[in-house]
């Protein structure tokens, strides 16, 4: 029968594959693009995966920079798996013979200490972004890891849920959906709200809080229960993301109640910020992925070149927060605008958007 | 693939098994081409009641899960929680209906969410949306539902043709739509603004939303083709023996594709739903919703080997899942314990519903 032979694979059907698993292997190394003039810096970026908005920018960011300096630059991508995002970034130092400076957005916390120790030890420039063990700091590494970027999760999650409480006419019930929980940003948005509602004296009252694991038809599927379970209850929705938000929100259109009841989400994607022009939400945070991308590299390349002596820097220009652009009915028309016809970044002021000094929860 | 193990071990033992094991196949296919079977070898190791009862543990438990329910959460029997549920059903079974056929063969697809996303980025960009220029409306419609149907088809002859086990073939393929769709979108999100796309699933007929009838049919479409058809009843013949069905001269091959085509159909169907509901197309736009069709379909009674179950076992399973979200929110059971409740029903539901008995080995 044929089957019998697919069960025992001849030794060249063996070897065949074996070619084919080291080609696949080898498929996710840079693929080297024409000789290059010898001591050329490489600029890379590595993220987590372009089917998101805010990654696709982010590679922007990190394009409209390499274009401003006339550098090449590769796109790392590393599709949620760690390894391949290790085995990619060491691909292109032994590429680029350490030559090389990279804006990394890790996949996971962990990631970050074998990135950043072998980039110090081919002499390269790391800049890293959101995720990094709370231990690893850039100040230990001389000038080779530059600086970590984040955004406040306290901060803008209090933010929102200050807005979304002024929307609602600053009394009421509440129904919050978090992010997954071991992770960071989730645990700091939800301390923000409920620093927001501790301030309200108890006129805010927090019904539920589920997790919707950071997704749409999550949230959909929660907020119909919610509907069920405590019906005009509800005053207002405070969601951890944009994406919770809309999937919150959609819940509410089925039942006609869009616009009635305000919904916050936090990261300024476009269905966001179209849902706040329509007062369906009552506003979302901006973190500007363009300027994260660029500002991540051309820190870390000017200090390559010698123009930060970054060693010099205090530790609040070496793990800081961004500044991010809140969203709301205030000033959406303003907003829209600036998206329309974006200022150019100045990749030279590079402190500019510092907000404060990280702090460790 | 279990045919090859299969013949493996029908070659190793002693003859008397083998002519047993050849037996009952062969009456499944004549009792596939509608004359009654005597059920040869069914129910011999134990008595016949809790056989015959077995195919309802399912909706035993779903009854029960719904009384438990509304004792502590009174509202949950309210029309508009039903409404709710239903609602909140529609995507998942239609994308089950497809996935009902490939179980029964024995073989799983995996490439659901890869393709409910390329339908629903065709469909986004095809009407009245943030970002292109095209507006075909209802005439877009089409468009989904043969993409699915094609890349379904693509995936069956990549699984047939070079022989590729059904799991990894639509892993591929599931990963390439992913792909596919982000390529075509280049990461961006696709908001459409067309009311008559998203009346598909805001407008009402009878109080019930269009994509709660759009799902109904889909099953009665379903359960036609499983009772009906050469293809439905072939898949059951597939999923108990696939290589006696071959020598009793049934197209494999073609059935197996024609399968895994019809799935890409209904995934088409679900892509529609999914930007109706959401509003929304993005590549990611389907994620979560295999697991919980896969767990559906098993929780229902239909077998992960193949042969035994149907759509309307999967209709009690997909409401199973459906409601338990429900009632656990209305109920007030805290976020971190839901996982865990879901991991213990799934478990409960299939050793209920498995007859141990006629379970040679375990894999």
């Amino acid at each position: 029968m044929t089957e019998s032979t697919i069960l025992r694979p001849s030794r060249r059907s063996l070897l065949k594959a074996a070619g084919g698993l080291a080609g696949a292997a080898a498929l996710p190394m840079p693929f080297i693009r024409g000789a290059r003039a010898a001591g050329q810096t490489q600029l890379a970026i590595s993220l987590r995966s372009l089917t998101n908005p805010y990654h696709a920018d982010f590679a922007k960011g990190g394009q409209n920079f390499a274009k401003s300096v006339g550098m090449p630059i590769e796109v790392l991508v590393t599709e949620g798996n760690s390894e391949k995002g290790i085995a990619d970034v060491r691909a292109l130092i032994a590429k680029s013979n350490g030559n090389i400076v990279l804006c990394i957005d890790p996949n996971d916390s962990p990631d970050a200490r074998v990135i950043v120790e072998d980039i110090t030890k081919a002499g390269g420039q790391v800049v890293t972004i959101w995720n990094k063990p709370a231990d690893l700091h850039p100040w230990d590494f001389g000038n080779h890891y530059v600086a970590h970027i984040l955004f406040d999760g306290v901060f803008y999650g209090k933010l929102m849920a200050d807005t979304l409480f002024e929307t609602m006419g600053g009394s009421g019930g509440i129904v919050g959906l978090g992010g997954i929980f071991s992770n960071v940003p989730a645990i700091e948005r939800k301390a923000g709200m409920q620093q927001a509602l501790d301030a309200s004296g108890g006129k805010v009252k927090l019904l539920d809080f589920q997790v919707a694991n950071w997704t749409a038809p999550e949230a959909f599927k929660i907020t119909q229960a919610w509907m069920t379970r405590f019906g005009d209850q509800i005053k207002g929705i405070w969601a951890a993301n944009d994406e919770m938000a809309s999937g919150a929100l959609e819940a509410l259109r089925a039942e006609g109640l869009n616009g009635k009841i305000p919904v916050s989400g936090i990261d300024g994607t476009a269905v966001a910020v179209a849902a706040v022009k329509s007062g369906e939400m009552s506003g979302t945070v901006d973190w500007d992925p363009l300027w994260v991308g660029g500002m991540g590299l051309s820190i870390a390349y000017n200090t390559r070149i010698g123009k930060i002596d970054i060693e010099k820097e205090p530790h609040l220009h070496r793990e800081f927060y961004g500044t991010g652009v809140p969203v709301t009915a205030k000033n959406i028309d303003k907003f829209l605008e600036s998206k329309k016809n974006p200022a150019p970044i100045d990749f030279n002021d590079f402190w500019g958007r510092v907000q404060a000094q990280m702090r460790y929860i | 693939m279990t045919s090859g193990v299969g013949c493996r071990r029908r070659c190793a033992t002693s003859e008397p098994t083998a002519l047993n094991d050849a037996g009952s196949a062969v009456t499944t296919v004549a009792g596939a081409a509608g004359a009654p079977a005597p059920k040869v070898g069914y129910g011999r190791a134990r008595g016949g009641r809790l056989t015959r009862l077995r195919p309802f543990v399912p909706v035993a438990v779903l009854l029960l899960l719904c009384i438990a329910i509304t004792l502590i959460a009174p509202n949950f029997l309210s029309r508009g929680n039903f409404v709710r549920v239903g609602i909140a059903a529609a995507i998942p079974m239609v994308l089950a209906c497809g996935m009902t056929f490939v179980i029964l063969l024995g073989s799983i697809d995996l490439s659901t969410e890869g393709i409910v996303a390329v339908s629903a980025v065709a469909l986004s960009l095809l009407v009245k949306n943030l970002v292109g220029s095209w507006d075909w409306g209802l005439w877009a419609l089409p468009a989904p539902i043969l993409l699915g149907a094609a890349l379904g088809f693509v995936n069956g002859a990549v699984h047939v043709r070079l022989r590729i086990p059904s799991m990894i073939a639509s892993l591929g393929i599931g990963f390439a739509c992913i792909g596919i769709a982000t390529v075509v979108l280049g990461g961006i999100t696709v908001r459409v603004v067309d009311p008559q796309i998203r009346d598909i699933a805001l407008h009402r007929v009878l109080g019930i939303p269009f994509s709660v009838w759009i799902a109904l049919a889909c099953i009665l479409v379903a359960w036609l083709i499983q009772t009906y058809t050469r293809l439905g009843r072939w898949s059951y013949v597939l999923g108990g023996g696939e290589d006696i069905a071959k020598l009793s001269g049934v197209p494999v091959g073609r059935v197996r594709v024609g399968i895994y085509t019809l799935a890409g159909f209904f995934y088409g169907i679900g892509g529609i739903l999914c930007v109706a509901q959401f509003g929304q197309s993005q590549a990611l736009i389907a994620q979560g919703y295999l697991f919980s069709v896969i767990t559906s379909v098993v929780v229902g009674g239909t077998a992960l080997t193949g042969g035994e179950g149907g759509i309307l076992n999967t209709v009690v399973g997909v409401l199973l899942v459906i409601v338990l979200g429900n009632g656990m929110i209305l109920v007030g059971v805290p976020p971190y314990v839901q996982q865990g409740v879901q991991g213990l029903l799934i478990i409960v539901a299939v050793a209920l519903s498995i007859d141990r008995a006629r379970v040679r080995m375990v894999k």
